[in-house]
Protein backbone atom coordinates (compact mmCIF):
# COMPACT_ATOMS: atom_id res chain seq x y z
CA UNK A 1 0.00 0.00 0.00
CA UNK A 2 1.40 3.76 -0.96
CA UNK A 3 1.37 6.56 1.22
CA UNK A 4 -1.86 7.95 -1.00
CA UNK A 5 -3.40 4.69 -0.65
CA UNK A 6 -2.85 5.75 3.32
CA UNK A 7 -4.25 8.89 3.29
CA UNK A 8 -7.10 7.73 1.47
CA UNK A 9 -7.66 5.29 4.44
CA UNK A 10 -7.69 8.48 6.71
CA UNK A 11 -10.30 10.00 4.59
CA UNK A 12 -12.57 6.61 4.59
CA UNK A 13 -11.92 5.07 8.08
CA UNK A 14 -10.99 8.39 10.29
CA UNK A 15 -14.39 8.80 11.64
CA UNK A 16 -15.05 5.26 12.62
CA UNK A 17 -11.40 4.33 13.74
CA UNK A 18 -11.75 7.36 15.95
CA UNK A 19 -15.18 6.98 17.00
CA UNK A 20 -13.58 3.23 18.11
CA UNK A 21 -10.71 5.02 19.88
CA UNK A 22 -13.01 7.38 21.75
CA UNK A 23 -14.44 4.37 22.88
CA UNK A 24 -11.69 2.63 24.25
CA UNK A 25 -9.90 5.70 26.16
CA UNK A 26 -13.00 7.73 26.95
CA UNK A 27 -11.11 11.16 26.42
CA UNK A 28 -10.40 13.29 23.69
CA UNK A 29 -6.52 13.58 24.37
CA UNK A 30 -6.00 9.82 24.47
CA UNK A 31 -8.57 9.36 21.97
CA UNK A 32 -6.17 12.09 19.48
CA UNK A 33 -2.95 10.55 20.62
CA UNK A 34 -4.55 6.40 19.72
CA UNK A 35 -6.08 7.49 16.39
CA UNK A 36 -2.90 9.16 15.45
CA UNK A 37 -0.45 6.29 16.40
CA UNK A 38 -2.64 3.54 15.21
CA UNK A 39 -2.48 5.76 11.39
CA UNK A 40 1.54 5.52 11.81
CA UNK A 41 2.01 2.24 12.98
CA UNK A 42 -0.12 1.70 9.89
CA UNK A 43 2.67 3.70 8.07
CA UNK A 44 5.63 1.22 9.05
CA UNK A 45 3.13 -2.38 8.58
CA UNK A 46 2.53 -0.70 5.12
CA UNK A 47 3.54 -3.06 2.79
CA UNK A 48 1.78 -6.03 4.69
CA UNK A 49 -1.62 -4.02 3.93
CA UNK A 50 -3.97 -4.64 1.56
CA UNK A 51 -6.63 -1.80 -0.05
CA UNK A 52 -8.34 -4.85 -1.44
CA UNK A 53 -8.30 -6.78 1.25
CA UNK A 54 -9.82 -5.08 4.92
CA UNK A 55 -7.83 -2.30 5.58
CA UNK A 56 -10.39 -0.98 8.66
CA UNK A 57 -10.07 -4.17 10.68
CA UNK A 58 -6.33 -4.33 10.23
CA UNK A 59 -6.38 -1.16 11.88
CA UNK A 60 -9.06 -1.54 14.28
CA UNK A 61 -6.64 -4.33 15.14
CA UNK A 62 -3.20 -1.54 15.32
CA UNK A 63 -5.54 0.49 17.33
CA UNK A 64 -6.50 -2.22 19.91
CA UNK A 65 -3.50 -4.06 20.26
CA UNK A 66 -1.80 0.00 21.01
CA UNK A 67 -4.82 0.13 23.20
CA UNK A 68 -3.53 -3.16 25.33
CA UNK A 69 0.30 -2.05 25.49
CA UNK A 70 -0.72 1.51 26.35
CA UNK A 71 -3.00 0.36 29.49
CA UNK A 72 0.02 -2.13 30.38
CA UNK A 73 2.42 0.44 30.74
CA UNK A 74 0.19 2.47 32.50
CA UNK A 75 -0.65 -0.15 35.05
CA UNK A 76 2.80 -0.47 35.41
CA UNK A 77 3.52 3.07 35.88
CA UNK A 78 1.27 3.11 38.30
CA UNK A 79 2.31 0.18 40.61
CA UNK A 80 5.61 2.25 40.89
CA UNK A 81 3.85 5.56 41.29
CA UNK A 82 0.85 5.18 42.27
CA UNK A 83 0.22 9.08 42.15
CA UNK A 84 0.11 9.46 38.77
CA UNK A 85 -3.40 7.91 39.08
CA UNK A 86 -5.81 7.13 35.76
CA UNK A 87 -8.90 9.25 36.79
CA UNK A 88 -11.80 7.15 36.08
CA UNK A 89 -14.13 10.07 37.05
CA UNK A 90 -13.10 12.41 34.39
CA UNK A 91 -12.63 10.20 31.32
CA UNK A 92 -16.20 8.39 31.72
CA UNK A 93 -17.15 8.71 28.07
CA UNK A 94 -20.32 10.46 27.39
CA UNK A 95 -18.81 13.79 27.45
CA UNK A 96 -19.91 14.26 23.55
CA UNK A 97 -23.04 13.20 23.65
CA UNK A 98 -24.26 16.74 24.27
CA UNK A 99 -23.36 17.83 20.87
CA UNK A 100 -25.61 15.70 19.46
CA UNK A 101 -28.30 17.59 17.75
CA UNK A 102 -31.79 17.65 19.17
CA UNK A 103 -33.53 15.39 16.40
CA UNK A 104 -30.02 12.85 17.09
CA UNK A 105 -31.22 12.79 21.03
CA UNK A 106 -33.77 10.53 20.96
CA UNK A 107 -32.15 8.42 23.23
CA UNK A 108 -32.35 10.14 26.34
CA UNK A 109 -29.12 11.03 27.92
CA UNK A 110 -29.56 9.23 31.06
CA UNK A 111 -30.00 6.35 28.92
CA UNK A 112 -27.53 6.50 26.94
CA UNK A 113 -24.80 7.37 29.53
CA UNK A 114 -26.02 4.17 31.09
CA UNK A 115 -25.57 2.08 28.25
CA UNK A 116 -21.90 3.76 27.85
CA UNK A 117 -21.05 2.96 31.20
CA UNK A 118 -22.64 -0.34 31.19
CA UNK A 119 -20.76 -1.29 27.87
CA UNK A 120 -17.45 0.56 29.24
CA UNK A 121 -17.36 -2.06 32.64
CA UNK A 122 -17.68 -5.29 30.26
CA UNK A 123 -14.88 -7.96 30.11
CA UNK A 124 -12.54 -6.59 27.03
CA UNK A 125 -13.47 -10.43 25.57
CA UNK A 126 -17.13 -8.72 24.98
CA UNK A 127 -16.35 -5.36 24.60
CA UNK A 128 -14.22 -5.20 21.85
CA UNK A 129 -16.10 -7.19 19.95
CA UNK A 130 -19.32 -4.90 20.86
CA UNK A 131 -17.49 -1.49 20.13
CA UNK A 132 -16.28 -2.79 16.83
CA UNK A 133 -19.69 -3.98 15.86
CA UNK A 134 -21.77 -0.72 17.00
CA UNK A 135 -19.52 1.60 17.17
CA UNK A 136 -17.12 1.01 14.39
CA UNK A 137 -19.83 -0.35 12.41
CA UNK A 138 -17.77 -3.88 11.64
CA UNK A 139 -19.21 -7.15 10.19
CA UNK A 140 -19.03 -10.12 12.29
CA UNK A 141 -16.57 -11.17 9.59
CA UNK A 142 -14.31 -8.19 9.80
CA UNK A 143 -14.08 -8.10 13.42
CA UNK A 144 -13.03 -11.97 13.56
CA UNK A 145 -10.84 -10.66 11.47
CA UNK A 146 -9.48 -8.24 13.37
CA UNK A 147 -9.25 -10.34 16.82
CA UNK A 148 -7.65 -13.37 15.01
CA UNK A 149 -10.90 -15.45 16.82
CA UNK A 150 -13.33 -17.55 14.49
CA UNK A 151 -16.81 -15.79 13.64
CA UNK A 152 -18.68 -18.02 15.58
CA UNK A 153 -16.60 -16.86 18.43
CA UNK A 154 -17.64 -13.08 17.74
CA UNK A 155 -21.29 -13.96 17.35
CA UNK A 156 -21.49 -16.03 20.66
CA UNK A 157 -19.48 -13.01 22.61
CA UNK A 158 -21.86 -10.40 20.74
CA UNK A 159 -24.61 -12.33 21.95
CA UNK A 160 -23.69 -12.41 24.97
CA UNK A 161 -23.01 -7.99 24.99
CA UNK A 162 -26.41 -7.99 23.88
CA UNK A 163 -27.72 -9.88 26.80
CA UNK A 164 -25.72 -7.82 29.57
CA UNK A 165 -27.09 -4.74 27.83
CA UNK A 166 -30.58 -6.08 27.45
CA UNK A 167 -30.53 -6.97 31.39
CA UNK A 168 -29.54 -3.13 31.87
CA UNK A 169 -32.53 -1.78 29.80
CA UNK A 170 -34.67 -3.65 31.26
CA UNK A 171 -34.04 -3.33 35.13
CA UNK A 172 -33.57 0.39 34.74
CA UNK A 173 -36.60 1.00 32.57
CA UNK A 174 -39.32 -1.76 33.50
CA UNK B 1 -38.03 -5.87 24.32
CA UNK B 2 -37.91 -6.66 20.84
CA UNK B 3 -34.41 -7.63 18.82
CA UNK B 4 -34.77 -4.93 16.49
CA UNK B 5 -35.52 -2.12 18.98
CA UNK B 6 -32.20 -3.53 20.76
CA UNK B 7 -30.25 -3.08 17.59
CA UNK B 8 -31.72 0.41 17.36
CA UNK B 9 -30.76 1.42 20.69
CA UNK B 10 -27.52 0.09 21.00
CA UNK B 11 -26.65 1.66 17.47
CA UNK B 12 -27.49 5.06 19.05
CA UNK B 13 -26.10 4.74 22.27
CA UNK B 14 -23.02 3.07 21.18
CA UNK B 15 -22.40 4.90 18.49
CA UNK B 16 -19.66 7.40 18.89
CA UNK B 17 -20.51 11.24 18.39
CA UNK B 18 -16.46 11.79 18.31
CA UNK B 19 -15.03 12.67 15.23
CA UNK B 20 -11.07 13.62 14.31
CA UNK B 21 -11.36 17.35 13.68
CA UNK B 22 -9.79 19.15 10.55
CA UNK B 23 -6.74 19.89 11.91
CA UNK B 24 -6.08 16.42 13.57
CA UNK B 25 -6.21 14.74 10.21
CA UNK B 26 -4.32 17.43 8.21
CA UNK B 27 -1.47 16.77 10.99
CA UNK B 28 -1.96 13.00 10.94
CA UNK B 29 -1.33 13.16 7.05
CA UNK B 30 1.62 15.35 7.02
CA UNK B 31 2.98 12.64 9.62
CA UNK B 32 1.89 9.87 7.30
CA UNK B 33 3.89 11.41 4.49
CA UNK B 34 7.24 12.15 6.43
CA UNK B 35 7.24 8.88 8.13
CA UNK B 36 6.28 6.86 4.74
CA UNK B 37 9.93 8.54 3.61
CA UNK B 38 11.59 6.81 6.43
CA UNK B 39 11.49 3.49 5.42
CA UNK B 40 14.75 1.97 6.28
CA UNK B 41 14.99 3.09 10.11
CA UNK B 42 11.15 1.81 10.91
CA UNK B 43 11.44 -1.51 9.35
CA UNK B 44 13.92 -2.52 11.67
CA UNK B 45 11.86 -1.63 14.63
CA UNK B 46 9.89 -3.66 14.04
CA UNK B 47 9.81 -6.02 16.91
CA UNK B 48 9.05 -9.75 16.69
CA UNK B 49 6.21 -9.72 18.45
CA UNK B 50 4.47 -8.07 15.93
CA UNK B 51 5.71 -9.40 12.81
CA UNK B 52 3.93 -12.47 14.08
CA UNK B 53 1.06 -11.13 14.64
CA UNK B 54 0.99 -9.49 11.40
CA UNK B 55 1.93 -12.44 9.73
CA UNK B 56 -1.20 -13.93 11.35
CA UNK B 57 -3.56 -11.59 10.72
CA UNK B 58 -2.15 -12.10 6.68
CA UNK B 59 -2.72 -15.66 7.30
CA UNK B 60 -6.66 -15.78 8.74
CA UNK B 61 -6.91 -12.87 5.35
CA UNK B 62 -6.53 -15.29 2.71
CA UNK B 63 -8.43 -17.89 4.98
CA UNK B 64 -11.48 -15.12 5.18
CA UNK B 65 -11.45 -13.88 1.81
CA UNK B 66 -12.97 -16.74 0.38
CA UNK B 67 -15.93 -16.79 2.29
CA UNK B 68 -15.76 -12.84 1.99
CA UNK B 69 -18.82 -10.56 -0.61
CA UNK B 70 -17.61 -10.42 -3.96
CA UNK B 71 -15.99 -7.75 -4.55
CA UNK B 72 -17.26 -5.45 -8.00
CA UNK B 73 -14.68 -6.99 -10.57
CA UNK B 74 -16.66 -10.60 -9.79
CA UNK B 75 -20.07 -8.77 -9.85
CA UNK B 76 -19.52 -7.32 -13.29
CA UNK B 77 -17.73 -10.73 -14.43
CA UNK B 78 -20.67 -12.58 -13.10
CA UNK B 79 -23.61 -10.39 -15.52
CA UNK B 80 -21.07 -11.38 -18.55
CA UNK B 81 -18.78 -7.65 -18.64
CA UNK B 82 -15.29 -8.31 -18.88
CA UNK B 83 -14.90 -5.07 -19.81
CA UNK B 84 -16.17 -3.37 -16.85
CA UNK B 85 -15.02 -6.42 -14.36
CA UNK B 86 -11.43 -4.95 -15.66
CA UNK B 87 -12.69 -1.13 -15.29
CA UNK B 88 -13.66 -2.31 -11.96
CA UNK B 89 -9.82 -3.42 -11.17
CA UNK B 90 -8.22 -0.48 -12.84
CA UNK B 91 -6.79 2.51 -10.78
CA UNK B 92 -9.83 4.88 -11.19
CA UNK B 93 -11.88 2.69 -9.67
CA UNK B 94 -12.82 3.38 -6.15
CA UNK B 95 -12.52 0.52 -4.05
CA UNK B 96 -15.09 1.44 -0.96
CA UNK B 97 -16.73 -1.78 1.29
CA UNK B 98 -18.48 0.53 3.49
CA UNK B 99 -21.54 -1.60 5.12
CA UNK B 100 -24.43 -0.03 6.97
CA UNK B 101 -27.37 -1.39 8.01
CA UNK B 102 -31.02 -0.41 8.33
CA UNK B 103 -34.49 -2.33 8.18
CA UNK B 104 -34.05 -5.42 8.34
CA UNK B 105 -30.86 -5.39 5.77
CA UNK B 106 -27.23 -5.11 5.47
CA UNK B 107 -25.93 -2.87 2.77
CA UNK B 108 -22.44 -2.84 1.37
CA UNK B 109 -21.74 -0.51 -1.36
CA UNK B 110 -18.51 -2.12 -2.47
CA UNK B 111 -16.90 -0.15 -5.50
CA UNK B 112 -17.54 3.00 -8.27
CA UNK B 113 -15.95 3.08 -11.38
CA UNK B 114 -16.60 6.08 -13.64
CA UNK B 115 -15.45 6.69 -17.20
CA UNK B 116 -16.31 6.18 -21.18
CA UNK B 117 -16.91 3.20 -22.59
CA UNK B 118 -16.18 1.04 -19.49
CA UNK B 119 -19.03 -1.46 -20.16
CA UNK B 120 -19.94 -4.19 -22.74
CA UNK B 121 -22.97 -3.33 -22.82
CA UNK B 122 -23.71 0.26 -24.35
CA UNK B 123 -26.65 1.86 -22.74
CA UNK B 124 -28.75 4.04 -25.56
CA UNK B 125 -28.08 7.59 -23.68
CA UNK B 126 -24.12 6.82 -24.39
CA UNK B 127 -24.57 8.35 -27.58
CA UNK B 128 -24.99 12.08 -26.05
CA UNK B 129 -23.15 11.15 -22.74
CA UNK B 130 -20.40 8.99 -22.88
CA UNK B 131 -19.22 9.02 -19.90
CA UNK B 132 -21.13 7.05 -17.26
CA UNK B 133 -20.86 5.76 -13.74
CA UNK B 134 -21.39 2.17 -12.46
CA UNK B 135 -21.22 1.22 -8.48
CA UNK B 136 -21.66 -2.07 -6.98
CA UNK B 137 -24.05 -2.25 -3.83
CA UNK B 138 -25.04 -6.00 -2.04
CA UNK B 139 -27.96 -6.65 -0.01
CA UNK B 140 -28.05 -9.13 2.56
CA UNK B 141 -30.47 -9.61 5.66
CA UNK B 142 -29.67 -8.87 9.18
CA UNK B 143 -31.02 -12.26 10.32
CA UNK B 144 -28.86 -14.10 8.28
CA UNK B 145 -31.72 -15.83 5.90
CA UNK B 146 -31.16 -15.94 2.19
CA UNK B 147 -32.15 -12.94 0.18
CA UNK B 148 -34.48 -14.02 -2.44
CA UNK B 149 -33.35 -15.43 -4.93
CA UNK B 150 -34.22 -14.15 -8.80
CA UNK B 151 -36.62 -17.39 -9.51
CA UNK B 152 -38.35 -17.38 -6.49
CA UNK B 153 -41.61 -15.94 -6.33
CA UNK B 154 -40.91 -13.80 -3.11
CA UNK B 155 -38.04 -12.09 -5.10
CA UNK B 156 -38.74 -8.49 -6.11
CA UNK B 157 -41.28 -8.32 -3.64
CA UNK B 158 -39.11 -5.88 -1.43
CA UNK B 159 -38.27 -3.19 -3.95
CA UNK B 160 -34.90 -1.16 -3.17
CA UNK B 161 -34.28 2.19 -4.65
CA UNK B 162 -30.35 2.59 -4.99
CA UNK B 163 -28.98 5.70 -6.66
CA UNK B 164 -26.78 8.81 -6.25
CA UNK B 165 -28.10 11.57 -5.31
CA UNK B 166 -26.07 15.08 -5.66
CA UNK B 167 -26.02 17.57 -3.08
CA UNK B 168 -27.83 20.84 -3.33
CA UNK B 169 -30.00 19.29 -6.40
CA UNK B 170 -33.85 18.32 -5.58
CA UNK B 171 -33.54 14.25 -4.94
CA UNK B 172 -36.71 13.45 -6.97
CA UNK B 173 -35.46 15.51 -9.75
CA UNK B 174 -32.04 14.52 -10.20
CA UNK B 175 -31.78 10.59 -9.40
CA UNK B 176 -30.53 7.76 -10.97
CA UNK B 177 -34.15 7.34 -13.50
CA UNK B 178 -33.85 10.87 -14.23
CA UNK B 179 -29.75 10.09 -15.44
CA UNK B 180 -30.62 7.56 -17.65
CA UNK B 181 -29.37 5.26 -15.11
CA UNK B 182 -30.30 1.03 -15.32
CA UNK B 183 -29.40 -1.84 -12.92
CA UNK B 184 -28.54 -5.53 -12.96
CA UNK B 185 -29.51 -7.62 -10.25
CA UNK B 186 -28.16 -11.36 -9.29
CA UNK B 187 -28.73 -13.06 -5.82
CA UNK B 188 -25.37 -15.27 -5.40
CA UNK B 189 -25.01 -17.22 -1.69
CA UNK B 190 -28.15 -15.43 -0.54
CA UNK B 191 -26.59 -11.63 -1.16
CA UNK B 192 -27.76 -9.79 -3.28
CA UNK B 193 -25.89 -7.59 -5.44
CA UNK B 194 -26.83 -4.81 -7.92
CA UNK B 195 -24.19 -3.40 -10.40
CA UNK B 196 -26.13 0.37 -10.96
CA UNK B 197 -25.06 2.73 -13.50
CA UNK B 198 -26.29 5.93 -14.52
CA UNK B 199 -24.74 9.34 -16.22
CA UNK B 200 -21.40 9.90 -14.86
CA UNK B 201 -21.47 11.78 -11.49
CA UNK B 202 -17.95 12.39 -10.86
CA UNK B 203 -18.27 16.16 -12.32
CA UNK B 204 -20.29 16.51 -9.08
CA UNK B 205 -17.54 15.47 -7.07
CA UNK B 206 -16.85 18.70 -5.09
CA UNK B 207 -20.45 19.46 -4.29
CA UNK B 208 -20.77 16.13 -2.81
CA UNK B 209 -22.26 13.01 -4.00
CA UNK B 210 -24.02 10.44 -1.51
CA UNK B 211 -25.47 6.43 -2.52
CA UNK B 212 -28.80 6.53 -1.32
CA UNK B 213 -30.62 3.23 -0.90
CA UNK B 214 -34.21 2.61 0.50
CA UNK B 215 -36.77 -0.23 0.56
CA UNK B 216 -40.56 -0.25 -0.87
CA UNK B 217 -39.92 1.27 -4.26
CA UNK B 218 -37.90 1.47 -7.22
CA UNK B 219 -38.06 4.95 -7.14
CA UNK B 220 -37.39 7.94 -4.95
CA UNK B 221 -39.11 7.98 -2.06
CA UNK B 222 -39.44 11.53 -0.61
CA UNK B 223 -41.46 9.51 2.27
CA UNK B 224 -37.49 7.84 2.78
CA UNK B 225 -35.56 11.08 2.35
CA UNK B 226 -36.28 14.72 2.89
CA UNK B 227 -34.09 17.40 1.39
CA UNK B 228 -32.85 20.34 2.77
CA UNK B 229 -33.44 23.40 0.42
CA UNK B 230 -31.30 25.74 2.42
CA UNK B 231 -28.28 23.46 3.00
CA UNK B 232 -28.82 21.33 -0.09
CA UNK B 233 -28.20 18.29 2.18
CA UNK B 234 -30.29 15.32 1.86
CA UNK B 235 -31.02 13.58 5.18
CA UNK B 236 -32.58 10.13 5.79
CA UNK B 237 -36.22 10.20 7.41
CA UNK B 238 -35.68 8.32 10.33
CA UNK B 239 -39.32 7.64 10.64
CA UNK B 240 -39.58 6.05 7.46
CA UNK B 241 -40.99 2.25 8.33
CA UNK B 242 -38.41 0.30 5.82
CA UNK B 243 -34.53 1.01 5.04
CA UNK B 244 -33.51 4.07 4.23
CA UNK B 245 -29.38 5.21 4.18
CA UNK B 246 -27.00 7.15 2.55
CA UNK B 247 -23.34 6.58 2.11
CA UNK B 248 -21.08 9.39 0.82
CA UNK B 249 -19.67 8.48 -2.01
CA UNK B 250 -15.68 9.24 -1.64
CA UNK B 251 -15.29 10.87 -5.18
CA UNK B 252 -12.14 12.53 -6.02
CA UNK B 253 -12.46 16.62 -5.97
CA UNK B 254 -9.92 16.75 -8.70
CA UNK B 255 -12.48 14.94 -11.05
CA UNK B 256 -14.87 17.64 -10.29
CA UNK B 257 -16.10 19.73 -13.27
CA UNK B 258 -18.17 22.98 -12.53
CA UNK B 259 -18.71 23.84 -16.61
CA UNK B 260 -19.76 20.22 -17.41
CA UNK B 261 -21.64 19.70 -14.01
CA UNK B 262 -23.84 22.95 -14.81
CA UNK B 263 -24.55 22.21 -18.87
CA UNK B 264 -25.48 18.30 -17.55
CA UNK B 265 -27.62 19.76 -14.96
CA UNK B 266 -29.21 22.38 -17.06
CA UNK B 267 -30.03 20.14 -20.20
CA UNK B 268 -31.88 17.45 -17.42
CA UNK B 269 -33.66 19.94 -15.71
CA UNK B 270 -34.76 21.63 -18.51
CA UNK B 271 -35.52 19.35 -21.06
CA UNK B 272 -36.38 20.88 -24.62
CA UNK B 273 -39.56 19.75 -25.40
CA UNK B 274 -39.61 17.10 -28.03
CA UNK B 275 -41.32 18.64 -31.40
CA UNK B 276 -45.08 17.87 -31.42
CA UNK B 277 -45.64 15.21 -34.47
CA UNK B 278 -48.68 16.17 -37.14
CA UNK B 279 -51.20 13.79 -35.99
CA UNK B 280 -50.68 15.68 -32.55
CA UNK B 281 -50.63 19.49 -34.02
CA UNK B 282 -54.21 18.20 -36.18
CA UNK B 283 -55.97 16.81 -32.66
CA UNK B 284 -54.64 20.07 -31.14
CA UNK B 285 -56.08 22.37 -33.82
CA UNK B 286 -59.44 20.78 -33.72
CA UNK B 287 -59.84 20.74 -29.75
CA UNK B 288 -59.24 24.73 -30.48
CA UNK B 289 -61.35 25.06 -32.86
CA UNK B 290 -63.99 23.33 -30.59
CA UNK B 291 -63.17 25.47 -27.72
CA UNK B 292 -63.73 28.75 -30.21
CA UNK B 293 -66.98 28.09 -30.82
CA UNK B 294 -68.00 27.34 -27.38
CA UNK B 295 -66.55 30.26 -26.45
CA UNK B 296 -68.30 31.88 -29.03
CA UNK B 297 -71.68 30.70 -27.87
CA UNK B 298 -71.40 28.54 -31.12
CA UNK B 299 -73.67 25.14 -30.86
CA UNK B 300 -71.01 22.09 -32.12
CA UNK B 301 -73.79 19.35 -31.58
CA UNK B 302 -76.88 18.16 -30.02
CA UNK B 303 -77.05 17.38 -26.77
CA UNK B 304 -78.37 14.33 -25.02
CA UNK B 305 -81.63 15.77 -22.98
CA UNK B 306 -81.12 13.16 -20.11
CA UNK B 307 -77.82 14.02 -19.58
CA UNK B 308 -78.18 17.48 -18.04
CA UNK B 309 -77.62 17.35 -14.17
CA UNK B 310 -76.53 19.81 -11.89
CA UNK B 311 -73.17 18.77 -10.34
CA UNK B 312 -72.51 17.78 -7.12
CA UNK B 313 -69.37 17.90 -4.83
CA UNK B 314 -67.37 15.85 -2.89
CA UNK B 315 -65.56 15.75 0.17
CA UNK B 316 -62.65 18.20 -1.00
CA UNK B 317 -64.97 20.34 -3.05
CA UNK B 318 -64.15 19.06 -6.67
CA UNK B 319 -66.92 19.31 -8.81
CA UNK B 320 -68.25 15.30 -9.74
CA UNK B 321 -70.45 14.93 -12.70
CA UNK B 322 -71.74 11.71 -13.82
CA UNK B 323 -73.86 10.60 -16.64
CA UNK B 324 -74.46 6.59 -17.64
CA UNK B 325 -70.61 5.37 -17.97
CA UNK B 326 -69.25 8.61 -17.97
CA UNK B 327 -67.90 10.56 -14.88
CA UNK B 328 -65.67 13.60 -14.45
CA UNK B 329 -64.35 15.07 -11.32
CA UNK B 330 -62.86 18.58 -11.79
CA UNK B 331 -61.20 21.03 -9.43
CA UNK B 332 -63.80 23.76 -9.57
CA UNK B 333 -60.99 27.10 -10.15
CA UNK B 334 -60.02 24.51 -13.24
CA UNK B 335 -63.53 24.72 -14.60
CA UNK B 336 -64.33 28.19 -14.51
CA UNK B 337 -63.18 32.00 -13.97
CA UNK B 338 -64.26 33.53 -10.64
CA UNK B 339 -67.54 35.40 -11.83
CA UNK B 340 -67.61 33.76 -15.26
CA UNK B 341 -71.06 32.03 -16.32
CA UNK B 342 -72.26 30.00 -19.39
CA UNK B 343 -70.21 27.11 -21.12
CA UNK B 344 -67.16 27.19 -20.17
CA UNK B 345 -64.12 25.55 -22.48
CA UNK B 346 -61.55 26.09 -19.93
CA UNK B 347 -61.58 21.94 -19.93
CA UNK B 348 -62.73 20.25 -22.69
CA UNK B 349 -62.91 16.16 -22.54
CA UNK B 350 -63.68 14.78 -25.92
CA UNK B 351 -64.21 10.94 -26.68
CA UNK B 352 -65.56 8.73 -29.49
CA UNK B 353 -64.15 6.93 -32.47
CA UNK B 354 -65.53 6.77 -36.19
CA UNK B 355 -68.14 9.50 -36.93
CA UNK B 356 -69.42 9.61 -33.31
CA UNK B 357 -67.88 12.04 -31.06
CA UNK B 358 -69.15 13.13 -27.36
CA UNK B 359 -68.09 15.89 -25.48
CA UNK B 360 -68.95 17.05 -21.79
CA UNK B 361 -70.10 20.16 -21.33
CA UNK B 362 -70.42 22.29 -18.09
CA UNK B 363 -72.51 25.14 -17.80
CA UNK B 364 -73.12 27.72 -14.96
CA UNK B 365 -75.37 30.34 -14.61
CA UNK B 366 -75.84 33.63 -12.63
CA UNK B 367 -76.94 31.86 -9.48
CA UNK B 368 -73.79 29.85 -9.48
CA UNK B 369 -75.68 26.57 -10.65
CA UNK B 370 -73.37 24.18 -12.39
CA UNK B 371 -74.71 21.94 -14.83
CA UNK B 372 -72.95 19.10 -17.11
CA UNK B 373 -73.92 17.48 -20.28
CA UNK B 374 -73.18 15.24 -23.08
CA UNK B 375 -72.72 16.89 -26.30
CA UNK B 376 -72.70 14.29 -29.66
CA UNK B 377 -71.06 16.93 -32.12
CA UNK B 378 -71.86 17.57 -35.10
CA UNK B 379 -70.22 15.78 -38.36
CA UNK B 380 -68.63 18.85 -39.12
CA UNK B 381 -67.16 19.33 -36.04
CA UNK B 382 -65.65 15.72 -36.48
CA UNK B 383 -61.85 15.50 -36.10
CA UNK B 384 -60.86 15.39 -39.87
Amino acid sequence: MNTDELIELVKLHGKSIYGFCYQLTGNKEDTDDLYQETFLKAVELRRKLDVSRNPKAFLISIAIRLHQNHRRKLAWRQRIAPTAGLDEAANKPGSFASEATPEEAVLSLELRTMLENAASQLDDKIKLPLYMYYTADMTVEEIALALGIPAGTVKSRLFKARKTMRQVLEVDSP
Amino acid sequence: MKNDDLEQILRQALASKAEPDETLNNSLIEKIKERSQMKQAYRRKLSVGLLAAVLLLVLSVSAYAATQLFSPKQVAEHFGDQLLAEAFDSKDAIEINQSKNSGDYRFTLHGIVSGAGLSAFEHSSEEIYSDRTYAVVSIMRQDGEPMPSTADDEYGKVPFFISPLIKGQEPWRVNIVTMNGAYNEAVIDGVMYRLIECDQVEVFADRGVYLAISSGSTFFSKEAFKYDAATGEIHVNENYAGAALLFDLPLATAKADEEKAESYLKKLLNPTPEEPSDEEMEMQSWIDSLRAKIRNGEEIGETIADSIKEVTYDDSGNIVYTYENRSATILLENLFEEGQVGFTDRRLSVSGEGKVYQAVLFHKDENGVITGRIVILDEENNPK
